[in-house]
């Protein structure tokens, strides 16, 4: 059945080899199937890797980059900017997808693209332009070379004369090939996670460049309104939404803190004592000069800060949000908030990763300190905890690649395979650092990084809160259907091509959602419909990775979780109950209707 | 009594909330291309988020500029008389904000009209950062700014034939870095 709205039935196939941009119909059976987003993602994904056999090199041509909005992205209703960047990670090796807030995605749909799906390389460094519905152009722009991804997305405004194209663009990490380098877009809105800015840069892609003026198809834009002004009276009247308005993910860093999860000194203690001076009423006080958010959303979670005084006068950054404040902070035992924004703006200036790189620093950090990485392996210069100065320098010798930063740069299982060691020390799940909340507070955390699809990232399940303030007495199972409901909606929100912090954050009733939908696309359809199409996009980027090799021995957790006990604060002494984990994923794996090696049964591929 | 649609970028986060409104409003679509109200955004020097919208000017540029005088002020409002309109977007190059939109579905310039008196942007901006305000109070906050910055005076010493004088002086409207 052909949908009425929510879908322009168009994607654009960019061949960079071939020097082709093509637009291709989009057939109604995967828009049925895969709703947008991370599902066209995906499934594109999956398609490409069995025409190559599940032979694919990440940072190969023949691996395919999709590029994907999804049907609610763009639409009058709450927080509606998110584009999914989903391809196979140069960081783990597996399916990988990172999303990305902003206006880009809106830009994209409106000129009418469904998604854009990238391969192959070019023969140098060069542009994609796609300018509302022309013949879209690949442009050689080598003078972008080295550039970063400030620098490249004004370059390529002046370069076309214009201020109303959206770019989405690599740094020098990407052009580098640092695993865990990310696609920075609209100034400073990052798809961050699983190295998706290595893939670009394999391709010699520096940016993509997009501008369109299409009316989104929208059934019943009526009902649509209706039922935005019903969410969004409750956000506004929600206790915590003045709160969102002034610190948005800064708010975290005291619950963090005060819960005893807050990453300290690689993740030693989960407590830390400078929180004060890296939290968000101190962001308030001294740096915020102003509000960012994301297309159509009221909650502004985006910080802009300037450093007015001392040694960073002048560092302009949007952000930190929770997770780059207190990886680039306390995990790195720093207590200097302008470092904190000097070393996010370098971040976002090189297009690398904060969660990755504060975790890989401060495990460098403590293999220094005990003995595991030399000091002829950190090229002669120290580092150590606060010692903002080195952390700067680190930053920039991964992003360049040089010295020890080349080692770095190729991620967790590098660094593993140089140091053996270092097993011990870098907290990581498949080749994916992990994320800033402490699993060892809470066992379904634990389980929603091991079962994660693109490694230890919170985006998939983050049931830690809940865990901690209702989660005393929970069965397994409850745990277990917890992280599994988490792994189903969460990913719904980046097939819709929305954001779920009003939902996670606000408590916005996900059944809001399911009206979006029906409205938007003119086909009635419930929250359940919507929960068993995410739910199969799970057991497909499960079999991608079972393909590319991944077995229960890979739903593990860090050997700090299994066994470092956390040092200092409420929960010292905790660690995870090995056992009780083993047991928890095996019933995971039968809840989900998987084997006991975590493999969904080989003829689920039929629907797929 | 006159009211002016009054920007303040400080607070803008650059949500385009406002560009939906005014899209739907007017055409009845989810394009916010088809707006008379944009938000620019200047990254990272300086930092700048701006919504971009008609001032209702006196002395408009565009009614000067159109040759067929489609344009005219009445009741506070700069109008565009589509049955006159050549549709030559002159008041679009004319406008020194840049306020008048073209769109390549819409013969006609777009252009604010302040929603009769009621501007949706304004009603739905989350952030206040775009105001309906009576003409006599624009600029009032900017005259309690510099007065208040009078209480932090400064002091210069200079010699004037043999003799040491002192000035005290305000800086005004120069905000701490």
């Amino acid at each position: 059945m052909t949908l009425k709205g929510g879908y322009f039935r168009k994607y654009l196939h960019c061949d960079l080899s071939a020097g082709t941009c093509e637009r291709l119909p989009l057939s109604d059976e995967i828009i049925a199937k895969y709703i947008g987003g991370r599902g066209f993602g995906a499934k594109m994904v999956w398609d490409n890797l069995k025409a190559h056999d599940f032979k694919i090199d990440p940072l190969g041509p023949e691996n395919l980059l999709v590029i994907a909005p999804g049907p609610l992205t763009g639409v009058y209703l709450p927080a509606s900017g998110k584009t999914s960047f989903v391809s196979i990670s140069p960081a783990t090796g597996l399916y990988g997808d990172s999303s990305m807030g902003g206006s880009f995605g809106v830009e994209l749909r409106q000129a009418g693209l469904d998604f854009l799906s990238v391969t192959g390389a070019a023969p140098e460094l060069s542009i994609l332009f796609i300018d509302d519905d022309e013949e879209a152009k690949i442009i050689p722009m080598p003078q972008l070379k080295g550039k970063s991804c400030l620098e490249t997305e004004g370059i390529i405004k002046k370069h076309l004369g214009s201020n109303d194209v959206h770019v989405a663009a690599i740094g020098v990490a990407g052009e580098n090939l640092v695993r865990f380098a990310c696609v920075n877009g609209d100034w400073s809105r990052n798809a961050g996670r699983t190295g998706i800015g290595a893939v670009m840069g394999s391709k010699n892609l520096k940016a993509i460049v997009v501008r369109g003026e299409a009316d989104l198809p929208v059934v019943d834009l009526d009902a649509v309104i209706q039922e935005t002004e019903k969410a969004m009276r409750y956000m506004r009247e929600h206790k915590f939404f003045h709160v969102w308005q002034q610190q948005g993910l800064m708010s975290v860093i005291e619950y963090a803190n005060t819960q005893g999860i807050l990453p300290t000194c690689n993740f030693k203690a989960t407590v830390f004592q400078g929180h004060d001076k890296i939290n968000g009423e101190t962001m308030l006080d001294r740096y915020k000069i102003g509000d960012s958010a994301c297309f159509m959303c009221p909650m502004s979670c985006g910080n802009i800060c300037l450093v007015k005084n001392g040694k960073y006068t002048g560092t302009v950054t949007e952000g930190p949000e929770y997770e780059s404040c207190a990886m680039l902070g306390s995990n790195l035992g720093v207590d200097k908030f302008d470092a904190v924004l000097e070393a996010n703006r370098l971040c976002d200036e090189y297009g690398i990763d904060t969660i990755s790189t504060g975790g890989i620093i401060g495990a460098i950090i403590e293999g220094y300190e005990s003995g595991v990485v030399s000091l002829e392996d950190l090229d002669g210069s120290e580092i150590s905890w606060n010692d903002d100065g080195a952390i700067m320098e680190l930053i920039r010798k991964i992003a360049q690649r040089e010295g020890i930063g080349d080692t770095l740069a190729n991620g967790a299982k590098a660094i593993i395979e140089r140091w053996p060691e270092m097993d011990k020390l870098l907290l990581q799940v498949k080749g994916l650092e992990q994320s800033a909340y402490d699993s060892r507070v809470g066992a379904s955390m634990g389980l929603a990084y091991a079962t994660s699809d693109i490694g230890a990232h919170h985006t998939r399940a983050w049931t830690i809160a809940k865990e901690i303030e209702e989660g005393a007495n929970w069965t397994p199972r409850q745990k277990v259907d917890l992280v599994i409901y988490h792994q189903t909606l969460r990913p719904l929100f980046d097939m819709l091509g929305v954001c779920r912090l009003p939902w996670i954050e606000l408590g916005l009733n996900e059944r809001h959602y399911e009206k979006f939908y029906s409205y938007v696309t003119g086909k009635e359809t419930t929250l359940e419909d919507l929960l068993a199409l995410s739910n199969v996009i799970y057991s497909l980027t499960r079999r991608i990775n079972v393909h590319m090799g991944a077995t229960r021995k890979d739903d593990t957790l860090p050997y700090k979780v299994r066994e470092a006990p956390i040092l200092t604060g409420p929960n010292a002494g905790k660690k995870l109950d090995a056992q009780e984990f083993d047991k928890m994923l095996s019933l995971y794996y039968e809840v989900r209707g998987w084997d006991e090696n975590g493999v969904p049964p080989a003829e689920m591929e039929a629907l797929f | 009594m006159s009211k002016k649609l009054t920007v303040i970028p400080e607070k803008c986060s650059g949500c385009k909330l406002c560009e939906l409104a005014c899209a739907i409003k007017h055409f009845g679509v989810n394009n916010p291309k088809k707006s008379a109200v944009r938000v620019l955004v200047t990254y990272p020097h300086p930092v700048v988020r701006m919504p971009i919208v008609c001032s209702q000017c006196k002395k408009p540029p565009c009614e000067d500029a159109c040759p067929v005088g489609a344009i005219s002020r009445s009741d506070g409002v700069v109008k565009i008389d589509e049955d006159v309109c050549i549709s030559c977007f002159r008041c679009v190059e004319a406008c020194p904000f840049g306020a008048v939109y073209v769109h390549d579905d819409c013969t006609f310039p777009i252009k604010c009209d302040l929603c009769g008196g009621d501007p949706e942007c304004v009603k739905q901006c989350p952030k206040s950062a775009l105001l309906l305000l009576p003409e006599y109070s624009l600029g009032s906050s900017n005259r309690l700014n510099n007065v208040l910055s009078y209480s932090q005076m400064k002091e210069i010493e200079y010699s004037e034939e043999g003799e040491v004088k002192t000035i005290r002086y305000a800086e005004i409207g120069k905000e701490e870095l």
